[in-house]
């Protein structure tokens, strides 16, 4: 099999988890064509998009007091998980000379005083450089041959809207499939590192947070692979939040659209940028639990077999959020209203989570991320109050969204009832609902303090648990 | 509008040549005024960003088998990658020879051209094939044109014909005699009884097939054709690996005179509908699309149009220069 094997942060923060992953890697290697994709380790990227706001603030000491922290990092675990002395003083050499020039590119920033989106995707870039170099010597060390690739050297090639950028799909086609295909005939197996790319010019771009699955899925269209495995902390994608019912229990089986839904509701095992590439060509993607590869994982393909019975498939809790109610006789068979309040929020850059209005037209409710609220609340009033097209708003901090997902409710009856009966049973209140035509997802709002109630109700209910 | 021209042999020169002497009338009936900044060819390249003076390229061309001798202007150093970078231009004319391994040098030019924001015609198939889907991505993210009318059928309008034939309409199929060279084989060899290689070499006298022949008589140049065909009239975004490709060397005077009998003739047919094929194949005789000699002809199965045929001169230097001029033209209009 043609395997791309995506390994997150979370699988690489230790000398011992570097060592699992290259064993990992070798096992699979004898029967397998194997490209990996690794992000950067844990809170790397983190850290450098904090160097990167403050270096034009910073001095010369502050940066290289963060740099030496970060040398140390990444150099610890190199020795821990390389025996070979030979190699490990390459890798040791390589790392020092990534972050020489990461600290060169800092100081110009300092030196400049500003930050551009272009400088900043350089600068992020830095962690993959790193992983890749260790994972490779780590591969070397028992044995295998491999060799380190960027993004960028491998052939994605993006536009350029810098810190969120999209591959240009035919182009980055052609070139891994020019770099990567004669060293996996060859028997050698490509490090890439994710999340970053480059322009036609040659500019580095980044992916946009969680790139690194992106990369994963755009080397597996480029390549033709049988799968993307996105190797991970968690056994795939799981029926809800295991924190919140003991019960939870992974989904063997997504179709591209129903992971899609998920991932927007939070299920981090995927980001949902990553699903495209994949859908568009076919590839079936596995997500897996690094440290249990064996046990339960999630195959999201083009399958959508729907298993008899099982109508919904996951119920998600969205935390964070709030709830804004628009309401005035003066909004009845006014048109124009929405399009008002959606180009305010468009200006502001808020994002709308759900939507609701009722036929009367005299009240709209709507769902935003909590940290929006004040400024949305604040925008509102003065395009809707101040000019008479509204006359009440308020806003409501403790709710939180359950969102049921599952190709199965397509076509069949009485799953809102169901779902609202599950709650009501538990003396809960439904706040509001919305569900897409695609009948994909049915999303509801209660207030925060019933919400784990609610979503135990409704996973019960539609008996998501272990069997 | 200003060009670059690289690549200066037969088709680059035919154009200079009707540049030249359809110079008032381009410009009263077109509206349209080229004047070609640079020119490179093997020998180096001539670059003056007025115009350069056809007349006088082509006369150096002539004399010194380089425009790089024109005094002046002329460089024998200046890389065509170097000019495409920097050199102010609307659009760049690709007319190297065709390599279906690597592209090369054409690929280059063309990625180059479109990176810095100019157009391109190119009578050079082989990026095309190996690269159409990239090369036009490229195209639209850089917000140029790229047109390449001259590569399918020489002068002979197929792929505007074609794409005229289909608007509105559901493509069932096209089939084509895409390749000039084999058919004149083919038609020797079914008449006179001649061998393989007897047809061959009369063919490379007469200058219709190259000294190599094997991109000719081993299919490819019909298949890349094919690939560009494929890519211009349907939603495939294909490159000459998709492309299943049998050539005609295994074809006997035999089998042409079994075939004829049964009132059939063997072509080298290049088809496209599900799947996307170039090899040996019959056709009847009474079959429109059964020509013979160097010209090619292709047919367009519509849904509700029927058959639709083209056909003309597969080749020839004026005939491929016409096309770029109406690519010209065609670029012009957008933009």
């Amino acid at each position: 099999m043609k395997i791309i094997m995506k390994f997150g942060g979370t699988s690489l923060n230790s000398a011992d988890k570097v060592r699992n992953v290259s064993r990992i890697v070798k096992d699979h290697s004898q029967n397998n064509q194997i490209t990996i994709v690794a992000s950067a380790l844990s809170g790397v990227t983190n850290l450098l998009e904090k160097l990167s706001k403050q270096s034009k603030h910073n001095s010369k000491k502050i940066i290289a007091n963060e740099l030496e922290k970060f040398t140390k990092l990444h150099t610890n675990i190199s020795k821990d998980s390389i025996k070979d002395q030979k190699i490990k003083e390459e890798v040791l050499e390589n790392i020092l000379s990534i972050i020489n020039e990461l600290k060169s590119v800092l100081e110009g920033v300092y030196a400049i005083g500003e930050i551009t989106p272009r400088s900043r995707d350089k600068i992020l870039s830095f962690g993959e450089r790193l992983t890749v170099t260790i994972i490779t010597g780590a591969l070397k060390d028992i044995g295998i041959s491999a060799e380190p690739f960027t993004g960028a050297k491998v052939g994605i090639v993006t536009d350029d809207k810098y810190g969120e950028a999209n591959p240009l799909m035919n182009i980055t086609k052609m070139r891994i499939s020019e770099t990567l295909q004669p060293l996996l005939s060859k028997g050698i197996i490509p490090v890439v590192t994710g999340f970053m790319a480059a322009t036609q010019t040659g500019d580095i771009t980044t992916l946009g947070r969680g790139g690194s699955d992106f990369t994963a899925t755009i080397l597996g269209a480029a390549l033709s692979v049988d799968e993307v495995w996105i190797c991970t902390d968690v056994n795939g994608m799981m029926t809800t939040d295991p924190k919140i019912i003991s019960d939870a229990r992974t989904i063997s089986q997504l179709s591209y659209s129903e992971a899609l839904e998920m991932t927007v509701f939070g299920a981090k095992a995927l980001h949902p940028r990553a699903i495209e590439p994949a859908r568009e060509n076919k590839i079936p993607v596995r997500i897996k639990n690094t440290l249990d590869l064996t046990g339960p994982d999630t195959l999201v393909s083009n399958d959508q077999s729907v298993i008899k019975g099982e109508i919904a498939k996951s119920v998600a809790l969205i935390k964070d959020v709030a709830m804004v109610n628009i309401g005035g006789a003066g909004m009845v068979g006014k048109p124009g209203i929405a399009a008002k309040v959606f180009e305010t929020f468009a200006k502001e850059e808020i994002n709308i989570l759900m939507i609701s209005q009722s036929v009367s037209e005299a009240n709209i409710s709507l769902v935003i991320h909590k940290h929006n609220l004040e400024n949305a609340v604040n925008t509102l009033e003065l395009s809707l109050l101040s000019r008479g097209f509204a006359n009440r708003i308020n806003a409501e901090d403790d709710v939180c969204v359950i969102a049921i997902v599952g190709a199965g409710m397509k076509g069949s009856q009485g799953v809102a009832a169901r779902v609202f009966k599950a709650v009501a049973d538990k003396r809960i209140n439904v706040r509001m609902i919305a569900q897409g035509s695609s009948e994909l997802n049915i999303s509801i709002v209660v207030k925060e303090k019933s919400c784990e109630k609610a979503v135990m109700a409704i996973h019960k209910e539609f008996d998501m648990g272990k069997s | 509008m200003r060009l670059i021209l690289i690549g200066y042999g037969v088709v680059a020169q035919s154009l200079t040549k009707i540049l030249t002497v359809r110079k008032q009338e381009i410009l009263k009936r077109h509206k349209m005024h080229p004047r070609v900044v640079a020119i490179v060819d093997r020998g180096g390249s001539a670059l003056n960003p007025k115009g350069l003076d056809l007349e006088k390229v082509e006369a150096t061309k002539k004399k010194y088998g380089s425009v790089a001798a024109i005094p002046e202007y002329g460089s024998p150093d200046k890389t065509a990658q170097d000019i495409i970078e920097n050199l102010d231009a609307e659009v760049v004319i690709e007319a190297t020879p065709t390599n279906l391994n690597s592209g090369e040098p054409g690929m280059s030019h063309i990625e180059e051209a479109l990176k810095s924001g100019k157009n391109v015609v190119t009578v050079n198939k082989g990026p095309l094939a190996l690269a159409l889907p990239a090369l036009s991505e490229m195209a639209t993210y850089n917000d140029v044109h790229l047109r390449f009318g001259g590569t399918v059928g020489g002068g002979t309008p197929i792929l505007d014909f074609g794409k005229k034939c289909l608007s509105f309409d559901k493509l069932i199929a096209i089939e084509g005699i895409l390749n000039g060279s084999t058919n004149y084989m083919l038609t020797e060899m079914e008449q006179h009884g001649t061998t393989f290689e007897e047809a061959l070499s009369e063919a490379q006298d007469k200058g219709y097939a190259e000294a190599d022949p094997s991109l000719d008589v081993d299919g490819l140049d019909a298949a890349a054709k094919l690939v560009i065909m494929a890519n211009w009239f349907t939603d495939k975004e294909v490159t000459l690996k998709d492309i299943s490709i049998k050539g005609i060397r295994d074809i006997k005077p035999e089998n042409l005179k079994e075939a004829s009998e049964r009132g059939f003739a063997i072509k080298l047919i290049g088809r496209i509908d599900e799947e996307l094929k170039v090899g040996p194949g019959e056709l009847r005789k009474s079959d429109p699309l059964c020509i013979g000699g160097t010209l090619n002809a292709v047919k367009f199965q519509s849904e509700f149009a029927g058959d639709e045929i083209i056909i003309g001169k597969g080749a020839g230097g004026p005939e491929t220069a016409s096309a770029i001029l109406r690519d010209l033209l065609d670029i012009r209009e957008k933009m």
